[in-house]
């Protein structure tokens, strides 16, 4: 389902990983552990694509990457001026999904907040809504980049049942220093450099 | 790589895409108002200035058709290029790589810029004639002119925007690009806008606003196949 080969990344003369090689099927949940500025955050983007690796490659399975593979990450930033239902509106028209955004707003815990803006809602409130835009299609392959940064104990909650749910149906990749969601992984992989 | 508009898709799945992204845009400027506020204010200024800069003098079509060319193209500089940049700036470009393909990204946007060029041009025109005691020798030019000055710098300053939103030096590169771009455009308009102000080759400026038309339709047309080139790299 996620084929990963001799994967590198280089920015200048460093190399932040090379010769990475892994492969994920059904039910596999990769946990990438490292401290800070090891890339992380860099190897999830290029697994997801956003980023062209300098050397080998990903392979996902999925029919279309704007379904089958999401990636929800801390650094990436919601619109301002939406509002979260806006949020969940566009990214279905933009995938070709149903939007499901009564669901997912309840899902998340966020209906009372569904008509406020993005630049109103507290760091928590946007991690939900970014894992609420990254499990909207049912993609087969999730990537989640610290999900549970900046929520709280009902947050973290939130994020364990929804990672649960993912392994059950696809394929799950996630980087975390969180002792809870490195539980649910059946694999993992730690960068050190 | 799916390059654009001619691959297989259902038309109305496209068209969703490119609704979806123009929505947005126009949501976004409607509550935040920055592109109209920053073009627009540019605009005012110059024209004021403009205005009382030839307070008892006469225009001639010639300066008429530089001062007015010039305005719109600073104006439309400020604003348009944004619609990208501003994606990387905010930090929300990734979430748009995940969800879009390019050429939806591409026309949506291309189409709010054109929507928002041509109301600064309205605005500035009005403001122009009122301000500056511009004559319109030939109406039938003029509207052809301020419409091929509006597809023309539409599609050009959105491509070159487009083109460079992603790059460290956006600032330079910008302006790299641009100059090649927006040259022979000037040319263009000033020829076509000189005649609507009165001079009389209505030939050459019918032919010049024939060509800003033309200029902007094949910038529009060959914009996302460039820009699905560099969206994800």
């Amino acid at each position: 389902m996620l084929e990963v080969s001799g994967l590198g990344k280089r920015y200048g003369d460093r190399w932040l990983f090379r010769n990475l090689s892994f492969r994920l099927a059904k039910g596999d949940a990769l946990i990438v552990l490292g401290r800070n500025g090891v890339g992380k955050s860099t190897l999830l983007k290029t697994v997801a694509g956003l980023l062209h690796p300098t050397e080998g490659k990903v392979v996902a399975d999925v029919p279309d990457t704007r379904t089958g593979l999401s990636l929800s990450a801390l650094e990436m930033s919601l619109y301002p001026s939406l509002t979260l239902r806006e949020h969940l509106r566009l990214a279905s028209e933009l995938r070709g999904c149903p939007s499901r955004d009564d669901e997912l707003l309840e899902r998340i815990g966020l209906t009372h907040a569904a008509n406020l803006a993005a630049s109103k809602i507290s760091t928590g409130m946007k991690a939900r809504l970014k894992l609420a835009l990254a499990i909207q299609p049912d993609p087969l392959v999730l990537i989640l980049d610290e999900p549970g940064a900046g929520m709280d104990e009902a947050g973290k909650d939130l994020v364990q049942s929804i990672c649960a749910e993912q392994k059950e149906r696809g394929v799950l990749v996630l980087a975390t220093n969180d002792q809870r969601e490195k539980l649910l992984g059946t694999l993992e992989l730690e960068l050190v450099n | 790589m799916d390059f654009g508009f001619w691959s297989a898709q259902p038309l109305n799945s496209w068209l969703s895409e490119v609704g979806a992204v123009f929505r947005k845009e126009i949501l976004s400027e409607l509550r935040s108002k920055s592109g109209l506020i920053t073009s627009g204010l540019f605009g005012i200024v110059s024209v004021v200035a403009i205005a009382f800069a030839t307070w008892s003098v006469k225009i001639t079509p010639t300066v008429g058709a530089g001062l007015f060319w010039i305005t719109l193209l600073f104006s439309s500089m400020i604003s348009l290029p944004r619609a990208f940049t501003i994606e990387e700036e905010l930090g929300t470009g990734d979430l748009l790589r995940l969800m879009a393909r390019p050429h939806a990204v591409f026309w949506g946007k291309v189409l709010f810029n054109l929507i928002l060029i041509a109301v600064t041009a309205v605005v500035l025109g009005t403001l122009f004639f009122l301000f500056a005691q511009i004559h319109v020798g030939s109406i039938p030019v003029l509207v052809l002119s301020l419409l091929g000055a509006c597809l023309s710098l539409g599609g050009g300053v959105t491509l070159s925007g487009a083109l460079v939103a992603q790059a460290a030096n956006r600032g330079a590169l910008s302006a790299a690009i641009a100059l090649p771009l927006l040259l022979p455009l000037t040319a263009l308009g000033v020829a076509a806008l000189k005649v609507a102000f009165g001079d009389p080759a209505v030939t050459a400026g019918t032919q010049a606003a024939v060509g800003l038309v033309c200029y902007g339709v094949v910038s529009v047309a060959i914009g996302p196949y460039l820009f699905a080139l560099v969206w994800k790299s």
